[in-house]
């Protein structure tokens, strides 16, 4: 069934899967805690209550944390009720984090008490905040909110209709100007990509989430799809334990990125000499058959693994200002070198070799940007920055990144003029390149200024050089770190425009 | 400890147990994703029966840091 709305997904789970489980979650080693479908809807119209009367309702609410049934009923409640969630990357160091908030018009900050230091130099640095929440907070104390006491406070079934056309979520990403940006959604843009294509997945399908929740990837795919299916949601607590967790909930089904695959593949092999079926008994369980994967280019020889132990990979292909999904393939209709078909609100065509997208999924914009919009929306028409074309059967074919964007090999986007950029400010770094290198490491090529060197006596350039590198890692999220270092002894080649030659 | 780290070290990526030392790095040395070392970090709980904290577990960057941080949990 296909809906127009956030909330329409969640009363419509609601009423057809009524005490079911919704989500389960560990509470302490082993233990597994559960909410129903009422009780998330519930208490998902309470938090809307709570922002009521909080004098926040229409705002822009910004949330961070790790996939907890708080997040999701926080994530519900702010767009069941047309305020507009800004979910925020729950690893971003905090002086960044502080920026986006500011950035997006926050006004109200739900936290998980990880974040305690980003809420504390908020109040700071982010005039616009109103209030900040605490997730954990027994109660208020020092100006900060209790989550649980906000709900307690209200009763269910507030209502109030969002516009399906209205903004409904805006989730940054980093772009190739660097500077990340705000990929607007609306509520038809979410609502429709979840529900809008029949994949034949079984009501009360048992899933694991293991991405991070501020990607639109898990939240449209195993959160707003999952729901609409009745699914069993089972909230991964930490990378670390993906294994384990898989023995514990017994998923039928997890959404992955490559990277993620790559590993398990690992684990298979590791264990060929035993029967198939055994082997795919101890990693996976019996009762698992399908990983979705998306995010990043996957080899397709992993598909032809993974088929060997019985287990589905069906590849997709989306992006965040697309809701995400654009394609996917499908257990009854795969091309295995494609990314899937065409989903049944999108249409394509191809301009100057690279692949334009237009239909019901596409984003309103960025948020405050209006340059970027018009250079990345035509007419309706989204440019992915991908080269591709779609076949006469409308399945997706990907032949490259018109950008330089690196994608690495678990979706995150890193722009390399951003750290190019941060490195350059350096005296000792005159020009500087990065890329990806040939073992999927980031990895820096700097052309020293050597006079500078000679005056301040550096002898050992390069020790000095991966000193920068150091420093600059320090700060750095994870998937931003540069892991390689190249000195050269001669200046880049450079274009006619004196930009140096990427490759 | 180290012999133990060593052995479990191997499943994850393709290098001789024996060129392994307390100063190799997991990502640059040893070929470690993010999430292989992620999920040796999930094996060793198992393995040493300890409680790993990802935030602490995320500035480990060599064999002989692993190490240890294994042995200050160990002792715990």
């Amino acid at each position: 069934m296909e809906c127009k709305t956030i909330r329409e997904i969640v009363t419509g789970a609601a009423e057809r899967f009524g005490d079911g489980d919704a989500v389960r979650y560990k509470a302490g080693k082993d233990k597994i805690e559960a909410k129903s479908y009422i009780q998330l809807k519930e208490d998902s119209e309470r938090f809307a209550a709570a922002l009521n009367t909080l004098g926040e309702l229409g705002r822009h609410i910004a949330l961070t944390g790790p996939t907890s049934y708080r997040w999701l009923t926080a994530y519900l409640g702010i767009t069941g009720c047309g305020s507009v969630a800004v979910p925020l990357d729950v690893s971003l160091p905090a002086a960044e984090m502080c920026e986006l908030l500011d950035r997006a018009d926050a006004t109200v900050f739900v936290f998980d008490e990880q974040r305690a230091d980003v809420a504390a130099m908020a109040r700071e640095k982010c005039p616009k905040l109103k209030y900040l929440i605490s997730m954990q907070k027994g109660e208020a104390q020092d100006g900060v909110e209790s989550f649980d006491r906000l709900l307690a406070a209200e009763t269910p079934g507030f209502e109030r209709e969002a516009d399906p056309d209205a903004l409904c979520t805006i989730m940054f990403t980093s772009g190739t100007t660097g500077k990340s940006k705000g990929v607007m959604l609306t509520q038809r843009n979410l609502a429709q990509n979840a529900t809008c294509l029949d994949m034949r997945i079984p009501e009360r399908t048992v899933l694991l989430t293991v991405l991070p929740i501020h990607h639109a990837y898990c939240l449209s795919m195993d959160i707003l799809k999952g729901l609409s299916l009745g699914s069993i949601i089972c909230i991964n607590d930490s990378l670390l334990r993906v294994a384990k967790n898989i023995k514990l909930f017994e998923p039928n089904v997890i959404l992955m990125v490559p990277l993620m695959i790559e590993t398990l593949a690992k684990k298979l092999e590791e264990a060929a000499l035993l029967p198939a079926a055994v082997v795919k008994a101890k990693v996976f369980g019996r009762q698992f058959h399908t990983i979705f994967s998306g995010g990043a280019y996957l080899n397709p020889a992993y598909i032809d693994l993974f088929a060997r132990y019985g287990i589905t990979i069906l590849q997709g292909y989306g992006m965040t200002e697309c809701s995400p999904v654009i394609s996917t393939n499908l257990s009854w209709c795969v091309k295995k070198e494609s990314v899937g078909r065409l989903m049944p609100n999108c249409e394509a065509k191809t301009v100057d070799g690279e692949l334009w997208v237009r239909g019901g999924s596409v984003m309103m914009g960025y948020y405050g940007m209006p340059e970027e919009t018009a250079e990345t929306l035509h007419d309706g028409w989204l440019a992915t920055g991908d080269l591709g074309y779609v076949d006469e059967e409308g399945y997706v074919f990907l032949t490259g990144r018109k950008k330089n964007l690196i994608i690495t090999a678990n979706g995150e986007n890193v722009s390399p003029e951003e750290l190019e950029n941060r490195l350059g400010e350096q005296r000792l770094v005159q020009e500087i390149l990065v890329r990806e290198n040939a073992d999927g490491v980031i990895e820096a090529e700097i052309f020293p200024d050597y006079d500078y060197a000679k005056k301040k006596r550096i002898a050992d350039i390069t020790a000095a050089l991966q000193q920068l590198i150091d420093d600059y890692n320090a700060g750095a999220p994870a998937y931003k770190k540069i892991y390689s270092l190249k000195v050269r002894e001669t200046e880049f080649e450079k274009t006619p425009s004196k930009k140096i030659k990427r490759y | 400890m180290f012999e133990r780290l060593r052995d479990i070290i191997v499943k994850y990526v393709e290098v001789k147990a024996e060129t392994i030392t307390p100063e190799s790095r997991f990502m640059e040395d040893l070929g470690f994703t993010s999430f292989d070392f992620m999920s040796m970090l999930g094996e060793l709980e198992d393995e040493f029966d300890v409680e790993v904290d990802e935030q602490e577990a995320a500035n480990i960057r060599t064999v002989g840091e692993a190490v240890a941080y294994l042995e200050k949990l160990s002792q715990a």
